[in-house]
């Protein structure tokens, strides 16, 4: 089995936000109201945002050496997730290839995962998600649904909590196209669509637990670090630091 | 709470009553099956396919491949084919599904019924569209004056530029006029008064160990953002061969944070920087001999005709340009203009790379002069048409236009005096499409104007002239897919379908190498709505005549068939990859015949074509070696004598008195927002527009926290900022990474027209800057306007 993980090269990342957008077009998740947006409950799983987040006065330094920095923030996928410990109706999982799924059926909405989670990449769907006339053509048809398990693309209803979830229904279909061609999956065809479309190249996906992998290779980078290393969450999500 | 069960849960749910979320959540857990599986089945479209195009929301034109299921398009994702971005797609090619569904589309020709911009249409076909049309068009040749009918557009490569431009030669009007004098002319023209090449040079970054980009915004908003992404993640691919990069701006931004060095520079000064570091470059000997003294001209003092001694770029320098001298006038400390430059000079290879849109350059003809000396720097180390260095953007060559049978009204009409004035008003320009609205009041009578991808009353300085000028002009045609600021004040609004529903072909630029693109309908046009190449050959049709003749053809599609007949992939294979091209760059050795034919001095038109390259610009010369001094200071220059035909600093004359109004304001151009109107109405783009300092779907002014708290200033006060041209209302955001003298506001915003996501939404900053135009290139003045700003 594959232990997924995203490596994150913050010296090739350009902070241009396409993770951000491909992943809302990937996984339907709505673009909220303007007013909503400015209340801070915009939903996008993969966020691109300043470090420290009041950049603008808070950066490193003083004028004119100042050091701007960029993070961009996928769910971490941890090894040791908080938010399932937390979650009262085991509505988040992880799976024996290191996912942490979603399920929308079993979420209750009581957001004990968003508080408990470190990295604050759950969201909460305060309204009902809506498109503009028209715009709802775009939605990815794609579903994993069936019997008590909803875990998307499908647009999530009111109430329940969302994350990333390493475009696991890209992972479903690649499996389904090699089982279907009747030869073996390759851990290689499939990658989540935030790093498909990076601009900067930064991101690379792969096998962790392959050590000729691209990830697990740059995982020893002298470079490499992970978010709150110290809080035992074991994030699967690796980044390698600037310069 | 110790420990949280099911069955503690389940006596909260008994508690809450019936409430929706209550019971659901009960629903999951009386659910037999088990949670802790991934048993979900995916379920999908009965149909997928994949349809290459090119994205038209920038001029990198990116290869995208469009996931269309069950007939609609889902999801875009990079073509990997393409070469600009090998498989990526920023958040505007991402977003771009809410282009094409986008609820404030135009479904169809629209005739203007009320008062002008009155907002009442009736709606036509597209005969009668293209019937209103032609008889304006006729009208305007029965007259003799086929000069009346202009073009202006943004945005087109490929066949359609010339397609436009076949159009009104058969029409009989010099008047097809490019926006490139809003943006990337200060640095064509640079190009074209050293190198002789009228063209944006294409950069080998990959192979470039030291990447010097002025006021570039390489990453962000330039002329090819994600052309100069790939090249710039290249460079740091692996530690050991990294590439230095350093932005020199008066505003970090997203590409100074993530250069290795950000040199804050004074705005308008950036000619001062590349001259002090070639006097230092020049001084230490560390320039290219071979090419300065082979391959130049100008380099060294020389003798012109009739033995009159004249000074050479070289010993200008030395005189002029000492780098304690240009750390005067650009605040950068001298010892680092003196440590760039020899970076720069020891780096195999160095790159100086010219601002495109959002640099700092186009504030007079010091502009032009500052887009010379940075590209000198690029000759000085050898870096002209070298790996590394600065290549010359090559073309497939396509099938010629059918001969165009000579007409008597044509001739004299593609005599008369452009609109805009370009080289006449303005002698060095070729465009200035700022410029047309003040002459079309100032007595050029236009019967027709078409605009394609064109908003001028949004995008120009001072563009409400533009809706007095419409004024004027009996039909003012508008191709926009949108009811822009301009549409809304035309006569006739065409709408084209957006660039995920039309033929249309896409030259690849920015590498060096020739690449062609095909955008293609990936889905059926979703209303009623025409290529604009389309209706122009049903204007054609309906003429007749001449211009009939002009266009044997039955659509635009096979307009693009007969043009690409010869790049060797036939139309299936071309619409199956959505690109072709001849990758590897072929260098033109020095001196050789392809050097002399199409690397140096290949467009000049004054001055010989000689292969050598100007450090003292001979076609400067020709132009105003012989004017006098007040001749000079009416196009803002102020040196006499050789200065005049090389690089030197001019102070860009500023609106605006310093004491009265401190902050030259720079309007920037963002990722998100970008450079065309119709993204400011993409809702998913509007919500990640102020990513860098934490605003959505609004404005801010950017300012540095001491200039801001030294007028009593606190963050996110909403302020007034104020020019001699006018004053805008916004929020005030703290951006330490800023010069204290300049102020930010993000263009793309401020839209009083287009759609419900654009509309209303903060504030257009290029309502303050100065309207006049640049008098000798007609370049749009963005940089020399200053404001002032209080509380409000």
């Amino acid at each position: 089995m594959a232990k997924w993980s995203m490596v994150i090269d913050l010296d090739k990342c350009v902070a241009c936000q396409g993770c951000s957008i491909a992943c809302r077009f990937e996984n339907n998740t709505p673009a909220v109201k303007p007013d909503e947006a400015v209340a801070g409950r915009a939903i996008r799983w993969n966020d691109v945002f300043p470090y420290p987040v009041n950049a603008g006065d808070e950066a490193t330094g003083e004028y004119p050496n100042v050091t701007t920095r960029y993070m961009t923030r996928p769910c971490m996928h941890c090894e040791n997730p908080p938010c399932i410990k937390v979650c009262p109706v085991q509505a988040t999982f992880k799976d024996e290839e290191g996912l942490v799924h979603q399920n929308y059926k079993r979420c209750i909405g009581c957001r004990f995962c968003t508080v408990a989670c470190p990295y604050a990449v759950r969201y909460f769907n305060w309204r009902e998600p809506e498109w503009e006339e028209g715009m709802e053509n775009f939605l990815n048809p794609d579903k994993i649904e069936s019997g008590g398990v909803s875990e998307g693309p499908a647009v999530r209803p009111k109430g329940v909590v969302e994350k990333c979830t390493f475009c696991i229904h890209r992972l479903k279909k690649a499996r389904a196209r090699a089982a279907a061609e009747e030869r073996d999956f390759r851990p290689d065809e499939y990658v989540p669509a935030c790093v498909q479309t990076c601009t900067g190249k930064a991101r690379y996906f792969g096998d962790l637990d392959d050590p000729n992998s691209t990830v697990s290779q740059l995982a020893s980078d002298t470079r490499a670090f992970r978010l709150l290393e110290d809080v035992g969450t074991h994030p699967k999500v690796i980044y390698l630091q600037e310069g | 709470m110790s420990k949280f069960n099911r069955r503690d849960f389940l006596k909260l749910t008994a508690a809450a009553g019936g409430s929706a979320l209550a019971w659901s959540g009960a629903q999951a857990l009386l659910d037999p099956k088990p949670a802790l599986a991934s048993d979900g089945r995916l379920t999908t479209s009965a149909q997928d396919v994949i349809v290459p195009g090119v994205c038209a929301l920038c001029p990198s034109g990116c290869g995208v491949l469009a996931r269309v299921a069950d007939g609609n398009v889902v999801k875009l994702e990079g073509n990997p084919m393409h070469p600009i971005n090998l498989g990526a797609l920023c958040p505007k090619g991402q977003a771009a599904p809410e282009l094409l569904y986008n609820p404030d589309r135009l479904t169809g020709p629209m005739k203007r019924t009320g008062e002008r911009g009155a907002g009442k249409w009736q709606a036509i076909s597209w005969d009668e569209a293209a019937q209103l049309v032609a008889e304006q068009v006729r009208a305007a040749r029965d007259a003799g004056h086929p000069e009346s009918v202009a073009f202006m557009h943004g945005d087109t490569r490929g066949q359609q530029r010339s397609f436009f431009g076949r159009f009104m030669q058969a029409v009989g009007s010099p008047n097809l006029i490019s926006r490139e004098s809003l943006n990337v002319a200060a640095s064509k023209m640079g190009v074209y008064l050293t190198q002789g090449v009228y063209a944006q040079p294409a950069y080998d970054l990959e192979n470039s160990s030291y990447i010097l980009a002025f006021g570039a915004s390489l990453l962000e908003g330039g002329s090819n953002p994600q052309r100069m992404i790939s090249g710039f993640t290249y460079g740091r691919r692996g530690r050991s061969n990294r590439s230095k990069v350093v932005v020199i701006d008066p505003r970090q931004g997203v590409t100074g944070a993530k250069a290795d060095e950000w040199i804050p520079i004074k705005p308008g000064t950036d000619a001062a920087l590349a001259l002090g570091m070639a006097n230092v470059i020049i001084k230490s000997n560390l320039f290219d001999s071979d090419f300065v003294h082979n391959y130049a001209f100008g380099f060294e003092d020389f003798l012109a005709d009739g033995g009159k001694s004249r000074k050479g770029f070289k010993n200008f320098v030395l005189e002029n340009y000492d780098p304690r001298r240009a750390a005067q006038i650009t605040g950068v400390p001298a010892t680092t203009i003196a440590r760039l430059a020899g970076e720069f000079a020891t780096s195999k290879s160095a790159v100086a790379v010219l601002p495109g849109k959002g640099g700092l350059l186009n504030g007079g003809i010091g502009g032009v002069y500052a887009a010379m000396a940075i590209y000198m720097l690029n000759a000085l180390v050898g870096s002209i048409e070298a790996p590394g260095g600065v290549l010359t953007q090559q073309y497939f060559p396509v099938k010629a236009w059918p001969f165009l049978p000579a007409d008597a009204v044509a001739r004299k009409g593609l005599q008369a005096e452009r609109v805009d004035g370009a080289g006449t008003v303005f002698p060095l320009a070729r465009h200035a499409y700022q410029a047309v609205a003040e002459r079309v009041l100032g007595g050029y009578p236009l019967d027709v104007l078409f605009l394609y991808d064109a908003n001028p009353v949004f995008e120009t300085p001072g563009g409400q002239k533009f809706v007095q000028a419409f004024e004027k002009i009996p039909l003012v045609v508008s191709f926009s897919s949108f009811m822009d600021e301009s549409a809304q004040y035309a006569d006739l609004v065409l709408p084209e379908p957006t660039f995920l529903e039309r033929w249309q072909d896409d030259y690849i630029e920015g590498l060096g190498y020739p690449g062609i693109a095909l955008r293609q309908p990936v889905v059926e046009p979703l209303y009623d709505t025409m290529n604009t190449g389309d209706f122009l050959l049903k204007v054609a049709e309906t003429m007749g005549g001449s211009v009939a003749r002009a266009f044997p053809w039955k659509s635009y599609e096979e307009v693009l068939q007969y043009r690409l007949s010869e790049i060797g992939a036939d139309w299936e294979t071309l619409k199956e990859l959505g690109v072709w091209l001849v990758p590897g760059y072929r260098f033109a050795k020095r001196g050789s015949q392809r050097w002399v034919d199409e690397v140096v001095g290949r467009d000049r038109l004054n001055s010989p074509r000689d292969g050598h390259f100007d450090f003292y610009s001979r076609e400067l010369y020709a132009l105003f070696g012989a004017k006098n001094k007040g001749a000079l200071a009416e196009l803002g220059i102020t040196q006499m004598g050789d200065a005049v035909s090389m690089p030197h600093h001019e102070d860009a004359p500023q609106s605006g008195e310093a004491a009265e109004y401190p902050f030259t304001l720079n309007v920037v151009t963002l990722m998100s927002l970008g450079p065309k109107s119709e993204a400011a109405n993409m809702p998913s783009l509007q919500e990640i527009s102020g990513m860098t300092v934490g605003e959505t779907w609004d404005s801010w002014l950017e300012m540095n926290p001491e200039a801001a708290r030294e007028l009593g200033l606190r963050d996110r006060d909403v302020v007034w900022v104020e020019s001699p041209f006018g004053k805008v209302k916004t929020k005030v955001r703290f951006v330490k990474a800023l010069r204290p003298d300049v102020v930010n506001l993000p263009y793309n915003q401020g839209h009083t027209a287009l759609g419900r996501f654009a509309k209303g939404r903060g504030v257009n900053g290029l309502e303050l800057l100065d309207p006049a135009s640049e008098p000798a290139c007609g370049l749009a003045s963005f940089t020399n306007t200053r404001v002032k700003v209080r509380g409000a």
